[in-house]
């Protein structure tokens, strides 16, 4: 964290920026830095960024990033000349090396010999993901753009309701199935005017999931910000105040995704798709727990009342144990129709197109019923332009919920049901606010209510 | 070329229609609200005042408010709340609530049919953004009920249309619509795309129960958990509603929704007498009457309009968005649909002719808010 570098940012400019000054890898703050030249870094200045994805890399470069405590990563991509590029790169000493695409298993063995002790992170496909769980950090360039899916017009109509781009699935269902740090690396689309709006979701979408956006401006945007145009940075001091708000809150990273519904999902399948079962579920504001077959272990289901097991012929005969158990104690198991198995997504791609939607369709029209308009840990209202994230701390005392609105407009008047005897609640926003919420009670729980959502906010509750 | 059926339909319509002199009338009262900032109970106090006051009418009674939340509350028009936009807002919820504690109403009962959802109403408000603990604060004994099904029933109640009946005999409703001393329809100011506007009259064909009148109906008894609207029965007569329910009369004669939708409303409010209408339009949109019809627009019109007779209050507010609301079929408007109000006009329930209505407060020269222009 950028915390813990800026103390000894002095020291390092007067030693050459030896390795032990940079942050580790785990609190790397990542951006795809556009520009080469030194000055450059200024725009960093006491900002949360303090991992540069860069490429091509300079010695000049790399040198004055780690003067400024910040790590370089030096792009390569398969069209280079692989190994020579690395060797460059390593030779300007970069901090890392950033492998983005995908790259035989044996190429990426050379390079990690290469690097030595230089850390790699793999920016490859999901699918390729799970095979390097040892990397210091998970990541990938496959990512949706976060945001408002734009409304049919053929079938508007009073029932249409919004659908939200959305990582969150993914990165929900990877880090429960790893605890791994997980990067987000995908870039803005292309030919399109990105709003500001659109970047603070970007990086709000990965920050509630407990995840980063690897940050990536649009050629406008950085052409914009190179000439430092005041409305340009402006909006790059909003990004990195909404990107500082979850690197200020470590502590909800350690945290658990809770709801009273589980869904168990292979994360090498079903998991690694956007637009999925588990960001279907989270349109509905319904908390749900992402756990994966290797985990059902007994006390995995604790606190669940619902569960949805997706693909029930995959599970081992322990792992179906654990789930009769459950049902056994009590619990409401849905599990696929007959012959149904989870496929994941097609060989390089991320999400669905419209016969693997109805296939998903079979199971889902029970999932939407089983859920129905239930209380699972916490009901949303006046939120179908948002996502949320409802995470409990270890011992149970406290929880987070985290709403991110993807609307060009912020959303008033929100309403929170929640169970559980919380006595406090308290409301976050990036820009610092810490303001008490009145807390009510209502048919099953506690209720409060959040007078306006820019495009994040946070309701913390204490017991 | 009109079928055998459609001429059947007509004809059965037609006798009513000549009875439209005899309808009754009453006085209709306008006053102009800017905005919601606004003190909108004091401007709804003046606009029963202007009325007589609302003692004589709901003292000691059990008072049932029909409001409109049309679609389902997600779908909004420039991320504007929906209250801006095509719902009653809550404000003139909470005013009028407050006037009829006032009054001595003895119990105060929202309904509307939430859509495509049989859930408390409250989740539909509070998925609004409205303060519903408010609103329950603004008067003793204030409650709400989704009349999309059963709600805290047990049974339907069925209302009959007096005389002849346009589409169906009688409707079977939410027991709310006849459990009551005093019904009220509190409804935006809009223009609609079926039905050229939706005021007090229109706002009522949100009382049948999507649990016996929406597309997945049960076939032989309601649905108590409908998740559709009611265009196949409704607006298209594709199917008949439950068979638990009186059928269609006609059915297969008219598939027109510019047809079947304002003679459904007609019988509607035939056969669940409307005692108070209220037709907000402090904002709105013009154009249709929610964000999914295309090209709608935020409009700002600045009334309040009340009258102890739907039909009155009605034409007083169809002239108010400058429309002629004795226009036929074909003129705006009406363009693609029959007239409401002159449907209703045939069931006798009350009379479209400005001549005869005695318009209090504001004129309608002063409140006119061109919707076409």
């Amino acid at each position: 964290m950028r915390g813990d570098r800026c103390p000894r940012v002095l020291v390092c400019l007067a030693l050459a920026a030896p390795a032990w000054c940079l942050p580790k890898p785990a609190d790397w703050v990542p951006a795809r830095w556009p520009w080469a030249d030194a000055a450059s870094l200024d725009l960093i200045g006491g900002g949360p960024i303090n991992c540069l994805l860069v490429r091509p890399a300079t010695a000049e470069f790399a040198a004055a990033a780690a003067n400024g405590g910040l790590a370089t990563l030096a792009v390569v991509v398969p069209t280079d000349d692989v190994l020579a590029t690395v060797r460059g790169d390593l030779a300007a000493k970069v901090t890392g090396i950033a492998l983005e695409g995908s790259f035989p298993a044996e190429t990426i063995a050379a390079v990690r010999r290469a690097a030595g002790d230089a850390p790699v992170i793999e920016l490859g496909p999901r699918s390729g993901m799970l095979a390097y769980l040892g990397a210091p950090i998970l990541a990938t360039d496959q990512g949706v753009w976060p945001g408002m899916a734009e409304m049919d017009r053929a079938r508007a109509g009073p029932s249409g309701s919004a659908w939200i781009d959305t990582n969150t699935g993914f990165i929900r269902g990877m880090r429960a199935a790893t605890g791994a740090p997980l990067w987000i690396a995908n870039q803005p689309p292309t030919k399109t005017v990105v709003s500001a709006a659109r970047y603070l979701e970007a990086i709000a979408d990965a920050g509630m999931s407990g995840a980063r956006w690897a940050i990536a401006l649009d050629e406008d945007f950085a052409a914009r910000l190179a000439k430092r145009d005041p409305k340009a940075m402006a909006d790059w001091g909003r990004m990195m105040t909404m990107a500082s708000y979850f690197e200020r809150h470590p502590e909800w990273r350690a945290m658990q995704e809770y709801g009273k519904l589980a869904l168990v999902q292979d994360p090498a399948k079903g998991g690694l798709l956007s637009g999925g079962i588990l960001d279907m579920i989270a349109v509905k504001h319904a908390p749900v727990r992402p756990i994966a077959p290797a985990d059902l272990k007994p006390g995995a289901l604790k606190d669940a009342s619902l569960a949805v097991n997706l693909d029930a012929g995959a599970l081992t005969p322990e792992e179906q144990a654990v789930l009769r158990d459950f049902t056994r104690s009590g619990g409401t198991l849905l599990t696929g129709p007959p012959g149904w198995t989870d496929e994941g997504p097609a060989a390089g791609k991320i999400t669905l197109d419209r016969p693997e939607l109805e296939r998903l369709n079979d199971i889902w029209r029970e999932v939407n019923s089983m859920v129905g308009r239930r209380n699972l840990g916490v009901r949303l209202f006046n939120a179908a332009s948002m996502l949320s994230n409802f995470l409990v701390s270890g011992d149970g005392r406290t929880a987070v919920l985290h709403l991110v609105n993807y609307s060009d407009f912020p959303v008033d008047n929100v309403s929170v049901q929640f169970l559980g005897n919380y006595k406090r609640a308290i409301l976050l926003t990036p820009d610092g606010v810490e303001k008490p919420l009145q807390l009510y009670q209502t048919e099953d729980g506690w209720g409060a209510d959040i007078d306006k959502v820019t495009v994040a906010a946070s309701v913390r509750l204490e017991q | 070329m009109m079928t055998r059926r459609e001429w059947i339909a007509a004809i059965s319509a037609a006798p009513l229609l000549r009875g439209a002199t005899a309808a009754p009338v009453a006085p209709v009262s306008i006053t102009k609200c800017a905005s919601y900032d606004e003190d909108v109970t004091a401007k709804l106090g003046l606009l029963f005042d202007q009325l007589g006051g609302l003692g004589g009418l709901v003292s000691g009674k059990t008072v049932t408010i029909k409001i409109n939340m049309t679609g389902a509350p997600s779908i909004r028009l420039q991320g504007l709340a929906p209250a801006l936009t095509h719902y009653v807002h809550p404000k003139v919820i909470g005013g009028v609530a407050y006037h009829l504690g006032k009054a001595g109403a003895k119990r105060i009962r929202f309904v509307e049919s939430a859509w495509a959802s049989a859930g408390p109403l409250e989740d539909t408000m509070l998925d609004s953004g409205w303060n519903v603990r408010s609103l329950q604060s603004a008067a003793t004994g204030v409650e709400f009920e989704n009349t999309n099904a059963l709600g805290k029933s047990k049974t339907y109640a069925r209302l009959t249309v007096p005389g002849q009946a346009y589409m169906y005999p009688a409707y079977d409703l939410n027991r709310a619509f006849e459990d009551t001393d005093v019904f009220i329809s509190l409804a935006k100011l809009k223009n609609h795309a079926t039905c050229g506007v939706t005021l007090s009259l229109k706002n009522c064909f949100g009382s049948l129960p999507a649990s016996i009148y929406g597309d997945n109906a049960g076939v032989d008894g309601p649905n108590e958990n409908p998740t559709a609207g009611r265009d196949r029965v409704g607006h298209r007569g594709l199917r008949q509603p439950s068979k638990s329910a009186p059928q269609e009369l006609h059915f297969g004669a008219n598939h027109d929704p510019g047809y079947r939708v304002p003679h459904i409303v007609a019988d509607v409010v035939a056969a669940r007498p409307i005692h108070l209408a209220i037709v907000e339009g402090i904002e709105s949109m013009a154009g249709g009457e929610g964000p999914w019809i295309q090209g709608v627009r935020t409009v700002k019109p600045g009334v309040l309009v009340a009258g102890l007779n739907p039909v009155c209050t009605d034409a007083v507010c169809t002239a108010v968005m400058g429309y002629n609301p004795r226009a036929e079929r074909g003129t705006a408007p009406f363009q693609t649909c029959d007239n409401t109000l002159l449907l209703a006009e045939g069931h006798g329930v009350g009379a479209a002719d400005l001549g005869r209505i005695d318009v209090r407060g504001v004129p309608i020269a002063e409140a006119l808010y061109r919707y076409d222009s």
